[in-house]
């Protein structure tokens, strides 16, 4: 795929979507604070984005819900791996290997 | 007057070297994912200018990887925005609780400090920050573990960005973004109340995905943080009982 100059204006803006949360409270130090209630509730906005986007990705073939696919099965052996081992590597290494060797093994 | 600029004191050299030595051996950790965010940007059809610019630009693993897919498949601009900021909500609660660690430097020191902070150096210096009194031995301590995560991050995003272009594409290499994203969200589903939050993020995601505009990505994320809080409610109350 190719891209156009309007790539970089993406770059900047998640740039400052990316400092700004960073930077706000450092840089303003102690004069604000935030509402307890709403630190508490943000605490779970990253967990969820990261599903929101993984899920679909694994779980749709085609535009259809398919329980059974080679993305499904490779990304629950790198949860296995992510939640059992310390190794950083791990993950990546046994997830490939799976969705690689079934999508060989289907001949897909 | 010494001409040395103030901000290398010898109690900022010290500092540095705690921070570093701390540092150094969780850092190993960034490489995969450095490699893994440069073969990602490869793979979405970024030209090396590109992705470096991406990398130098945003700096933030988790925002580059959750947007990228975004990118690529022209969604609008405000949902790449919305769902950058969503990723990255974190870094206000990390950034109010290390704020405190800055008192005493000065405002482009902060700036700086604000970039470069991530999950590790933040889990790194916290503890240290907070309960040190030289201003001067604080940004040490917090600075070189920062900068040499910049370091790692864009050498092996280099390294990546080239690598790829070496491997075939029938090796779905843009699958490793995605296990990078399973990577970051298990450690934190280990707490239940987190677990439902992406669980009902994910499902709600999957279910709403012919939503115009992509707009069941958001209305994923505000039921998903919606349905973690509900969840930590109740398990307050039945720990009450």
């Amino acid at each position: 795929m190719n891209y156009d100059t309007s790539l970089w204006l993406i770059f900047v803006l998640i740039g400052l979507a990316t400092t700004l949360p960073r930077a706000g409270f450092i840089v303003l130090g102690s004069r604000v604070a935030l509402p307890p209630v709403l630190q508490r509730a943000l605490r779970y906005a990253p967990a969820a984005a990261l599903a929101a986007i993984v899920a679909p990705d694994v779980l749709v073939v085609g535009g259809q819900i398919e329980p059974l696919n080679p993305k499904l099965a490779a990304a629950g052996v790198a949860v296995a791996a992510a939640a059992l081992s310390r190794n950083p590597w791990l993950p990546f290494i046994a997830g490939m290997a799976v969705l690689l060797g079934l999508r060989h093994w289907l001949g897909a | 007057m010494s001409r040395t600029r103030p901000i290398f004191t010898a109690s900022f050299r010290a500092g540095a070297g705690e921070g570093f030595a701390t540092f150094l051996p969780l850092s190993v950790g960034l490489v995969p994912w450095a490699l893994v965010m440069g073969m990602a940007m490869t793979s979405a059809g970024f030209t090396p200018l590109q992705a470096m610019g991406m990398n130098i630009i945003v700096f933030a693993g988790t925002a580059q990887l959750g947007t990228l897919p975004l990118i690529a498949g022209e969604a609008p601009l405000w949902l790449i925005v919305a769902t950058a900021l969503a990723l990255n909500l974190r870094f206000v609660i990390f950034s109010a609780a290390i704020a405190p660690g800055f008192r005493g430097v000065a405002m482009p020191k902060r700036w700086l400090a604000g970039h470069l902070l991530t999950d590790g150096v933040f889990a790194t210096c916290l503890d240290k920050m907070l309960h040190t009194d030289d201003p001067h031995w604080r940004l040490g301590y917090y600075l070189a573990p920062a900068v040499w995560s910049w370091a790692l991050w864009q050498t092996f995003a280099l390294v990546g960005i080239y690598a790829a272009g070496f491997i075939p594409k029938q090796w779905s290499l843009e699958f490793m973004a995605t296990i990078a994203l399973i990577v970051l969200l298990v450690p934190m589903a280990r707490v239940r109340p987190m677990l439902v939050a992406a669980l009902v993020g994910g499902a709600s995601a999957t279910l709403l995905r012919n939503m115009p505009l992509r707009l069941g990505v958001v209305v994923a994320i505000v039921a998903g943080i919606a349905a973690g809080f509900a969840a930590e409610h109740w398990e307050h109350k039945a720990k009450g009982r």
